[in-house]
């Protein structure tokens, strides 16, 4: 249903009077701007360099880096569920559980005592009460930044927002080929999709690093609202 | 809290600030920090200098056509399912809040950092009709426990505070006891403000950019509290100033890049979300109901004149931290939200030169926070315009200092007068001089001799020298 | 040859200007800029019908009566071949007057005529005439203060640096935060004093910090405030233009 909009008219008809009188609805072409120098950052990296650069990178924003094959991602997700001391984690309703094979891994929590539940887009409050009580939040990465050291998660449906926001500590799953230089290819990729009359997510976190502030004398605290530690774990594609 | 916050009277601010060690400590020891991180981020790039071309160019553009995207915004947000509401004064922004406020029956609302509500007031309107009002951001909620404290800086609003101030705020209002580390008291907020979010009825968010392509809007921080806003509550709002906007998602990708490196020197901060309508059908979290706010107050007068630039300002704060007046002074002796050099460019503009007459001459002109700002405002040529607005526009300037650069005029105008007032110099101070300084000088000259002495005129002018040289075969 | 420039070819006509500080306060910078200008080759004349450059006006928002002080510095030194001046403020502000006029306008061709040949002292010998070593020599540690208009706004970030390396001597020690303003800001000093006065001590306490027994500057009204400060505090520190430094051969 389409919402309300009110008052535009008055409000946009002062805005016109005073910048030469434009019709709002008459479309304005963006110009070419004289400088791009956001397409030079990483440029022509290969996808191992890239890789380099966010390995890098996660030593500045706070982050345990890992590194591993499709097959040994079970192992890696337990060793660092294991050093995170985490006893229960939340994870999204992402196919790519399955195409990893987590299965076993998710058994192997089981058997070792830890609570664990799928995000349930269906049962909110079921979903969002475990995952303010959990150790770790779990998802796969859409997009990541190799620049920022930053996941990007489409957020809806089985991706739910509080998957990497309540819990304690968060742990993206990033397989390498979802690696981008900067920012810019995921904004011009949301573009071409708004540009096609598709729809984008109705919530996409760029998230880089676990949350901290500085808001105390300038001193960097790990661990505010959100996750207080975070890890990513770069995977061989399936 | 309006715009104008502390005591009326300028010079009283100044002195105040001035006067508090511990605040221009914790300023000095933050500026510092801030300005080496942005250096450096800066640095890093390369070509900062491209960076700040292209976002100069976004936003000149943008605010050149606002009236287009404000409109295709609107038309995006209204087809998800959003609500918006323009409002061309604050008051009209808070009656349609507190109108949503009631039809909903809430009761509490848990807030991210913004400052615009700051500028019309908002939670004062709220709380006047008995709802609480959470402030969430770390710094703002040290401000609100503090008895509603003032911010003194846009994107840090608690900078003026050390960590013992703050360990005794807490300790006094809500029982801490643990130590003044940082680290402790933000693990306290956290506790505290968790439950909050959770049993919040709406979520008021600000807006870093609205992007109108999409109807969406980006929030920029690195606590992770804009999030819990926008995840958890039922119902959101979310105001912005009008001029928060951009085009696309790709300048978006620009704007956001040279924010987060000015302002605190990261590549991103922590969150950047960016949200677009209210949660689809088949998604738990995130707000059933979308409300967006589009705030003028005073910005439209801004438009068309000399001083659109102003608005181009992305709020990275990066000339509040270079800026040597703010760091002795301190944010609050602005009397205005907006302090340093974008606010004493913005404060007279939004508000008047009767409440804001002295802030565009508290600044030496030194050009720190025009050469650092990362979409080139010409801050200081800004201040200029203001003190020539109020001299020959508004002609406010006082009569002393209109006599006098009438004086000035003819003088400079005519070598003769000149020549003639400068060979005076040395026998109208003479009365003044002391071995070879003035040291107390008559008329406003008494300012300087107050605290500097003022080297005693030269029986010979340069002038004289090079004639007479001339005279007897000049040069060797 | 000296830098650019060769001996015995055709001299630089170079049309001297002091500013007002300059003309009224520190003569002596003046005939040290004149007297090495003149060693380096340079044909140095002094146009006397020169005023003030009208950047009190200027910054004060005074801009009608800016226009007349701007008028009449474009016709003095409108057959001028370069303008040198001795303070990165004033010529900065020569610079300037390209703004005030209505673009297109033949007055705006003017000022831009004068922009374009007017220059820093130390800029001039540097980028000009080319030479980084005057050949000068001076006995002392000092401290460079960099005035905010001539980095920031003028642009001459380097020429005195290189010149003071180069004097014989002279130890150079860097300023802790240099590019902080002194405090001066025109009217600003006067207007604001107790602001001014929290600037100009932070920047003599950074000053101190170096222990330099000099402190040097290109542009005398920066001089100017933070010497003053530095003789009603007694403190053991000489203020002193670049030119006279530069002109100064240890002999005297
Ligand atoms: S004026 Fe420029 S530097 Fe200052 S807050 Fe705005 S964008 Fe940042």
């Amino acid at each position: 249903m389409k919402g309300k909009i009110i008052n535009r008219e008055r409000f946009l008809t002062n805005v016109s009077s005073k910048i030469g009188g434009l019709t709002p609805e008459k479309s304005i072409e963006k110009p070419e701007w004289t400088v791009n120098p956001q397409h030079n950052v990483l440029k022509d990296f290969t996808q191992d360099q890239l890789v380099d650069v966010l390995k890098e990178q996660c030593q500045h924003i706070h982050t345990d880096f890992f590194q591993t094959t499709s097959d040994r991602l079970k192992d890696t997700l337990n060793d660092v569920l294991a050093q995170y001391a985490t006893k229960s984690f939340i994870y999204s309703a992402d196919e790519r559980f399955q195409t990893y094979h987590l299965d076993d891994f998710f058994q192997s929590s089981v058997n070792e005592k830890r609570a664990i539940m799928e995000w349930d887009p269906e049962d909110r409050e079921t979903s969002v009460s475990f995952a303010e009580k959990a150790d770790a939040g779990i998802t796969f990465s859409d997009m990541t930044l190799a620049e920022s050291g930053t996941i990007v998660l489409f957020n809806g449906k089985g991706q739910g927002r509080s998957v990497s926001l309540l819990p304690r500590d968060y742990i993206a799953i990033v397989p390498k080929s979802t690696i981008v230089p900067r920012m810019t290819q995921a904004t011009q990729y949301i573009h071409e999709l708004v540009k096609t009359g598709k729809n984008i997510a109705s919530c996409v976190n760029f998230i880089t690093g676990p949350s901290n502030s500085a808001d105390i004398e300038m001193n960097l605290v790990v661990g505010v609202h959100g996750p207080i530690q975070a890890a990513y774990i770069i995977v061989e594609d399936k | 809290m309006p715009m104008h916050i502390g005591e009326k009277d300028f010079k009283k601010r100044v002195t105040k600030g001035i006067q508090d060690d511990f605040m221009r400590g914790a300023v000095r020891s933050a500026q510092e920090r801030l300005q080496n991180r942005r250096a450096a981020a800066a640095e890093e790039l390369g070509d900062w200098e491209e960076w700040r071309t292209l976002g100069q160019q976004i936003r000149s553009h943008t605010v050149e056509h606002l009236d287009y995207y404000l409109h295709q915004l609107s038309e995006k947000v209204a087809e998800l399912g959003g609500h918006v509401f323009f409002a061309e004064t604050g008051e009209e922004a808070n009656e349609y809040i507190k109108q949503v406020v009631q039809e909903k029956n809430a009761k509490k609302i848990a807030k991210s950092k913004s400052m615009v509500t700051e500028e019309i007031s908002m939670n004062e309107a709220l709380e006047g009709i008995g709802c609480e009002v959470i402030e969430t951001d770390l710094g703002e909620y040290i401000l609100q426990i503090d008895d509603h404290d003032p911010p003194s800086h846009i994107v840090a609003p608690a900078l003026h505070k050390n960590k013992e101030q703050i360990r005794d705020v807490f300790k006094e209002r809500l029982d801490y006891l643990k130590t003044e580390k940082p680290e402790e008291l933000a693990l306290f907020a956290r506790e505290k403000l968790r439950e909050e979010f959770l049993t919040a009825d709406i979520g008021i968010t600000g807006c870093n950019f609205a992007v109108a392509e999409s109807g969406s809007f980006a929030l920029v921080t690195n606590e992770g509290n804009a999030r819990m806003v926008t995840a958890l509550p039922k119902t959101q709002i979310t105001v912005m100033g009008m001029e928060r906007i951009v085009p696309g998602w790709e300048e978006l990708d620009i704007v956001v890049s040279l924010l987060t490196r000015a302002a605190v020197g990261q590549k991103l901060t922590s969150y950047i979300t960016a949200l677009t309508g209210p949660k689809q059908i088949d998604e738990a979290d995130g707000p059933e109901e979308f409300h967006l706010v589009i705030v003028d107050n005073g910005r439209s007068k801004i438009l068309g004149t000399e001083f659109q630039e102003a608005l181009h300002c992305i709020r990275c704060a990066a000339c509040i931290n270079v800026c040597p007046v703010y760091r002795h002074v301190g944010g609050h002796a602005y009397g205005s939200i907006y302090p340093g050099p974008i606010g004493a460019v913005l404060s007279p503009l939004l508000s008047d030169y009767d409440e804001y007459k002295e802030l565009p001459y508290a600044s030496s002109l030194c050009g720190a926070c025009t050469e650092v700002c990362p979409v080139k405002i010409p801050l200081h040529e800004q201040l200029i315009m203001h003190r020539r607005k109020i001299v020959e526009d508004e002609k406010k300037s006082t009569l002393a200092e209109r006599i006098a650069m009438r004086g000035f005029e003819q003088i400079v105008h005519s070598a003769n007068l000149y020549r003639t007032a400068t060979r005076m110099a040395p026998f109208l101070t003479t009365p003044f001089a002391k071995n070879n300084v003035i040291t107390k000088g008559p008329g406003p000259i008494r300012n300087w001799t107050d605290t500097r002495d003022l080297p005693r005129p030269t029986k010979e002018r340069f002038r004289d020298w090079f004639k007479n040289r001339e005279k007897q075969g000049g040069a060797v | 040859m000296i830098g650019n420039i060769q001996k015995g070819a055709l001299k630089v006509k170079v049309s001297f200007f002091i500013t007002c500080l300059g003309d009224i306060f520190y003569a002596n910078a003046g005939k040290a800029a004149v007297e090495l200008l003149e060693r380096l080759g340079c044909e140095v004349e002094f146009p006397d019908a020169q005023t003030c450059c009208g950047q009190p006006a200027y910054n004060s928002g005074y801009h009608k009566e800016t226009l007349e002080a701007a008028k009449h510095m474009i016709e003095v030194f409108e057959q001028s071949e370069y303008v040198v001046g001795i303070s990165g403020s004033c010529v900065y502000m020569l610079h300037e007057y390209v703004h005030l006029f209505k673009d297109g306008s033949n007055w705006q061709k003017r000022a831009i005529a004068l922009k374009e040949k007017t220059y820093e002292f130390s800029q001039f010998i540097v980028e000009i005439l080319g030479i980084e070593d005057v050949g000068a020599s001076y006995q002392a540690v000092a401290t460079y203060h960099t005035s905010c208009h001539m980095t920031r706004l003028l642009g001459v970030k380097e020429a005195p640096f290189k010149l003071l390396e180069n004097v014989k001597g002279l130890k150079m020690v860097d300023l802790p935060y240099r590019h902080d303003c002194c405090g001066f800001g025109g009217t600003f000093s006067v207007k604001m004093a107790n602001i001014s006065e929290q600037m100009v001590d932070e920047k003599i306490s950074h000053i101190e910090e170096t222990e330099a027994n000099l402190l040097l500057g290109a542009d005398g009204s920066c001089l100017m405030n933070i010497g003053g400060r530095i003789t009603r505090q007694g403190k053991p520190v000489e203020v002193k233009h670049i030119a006279e430094i530069l002109n100064s051969r240890g002999d005297e």
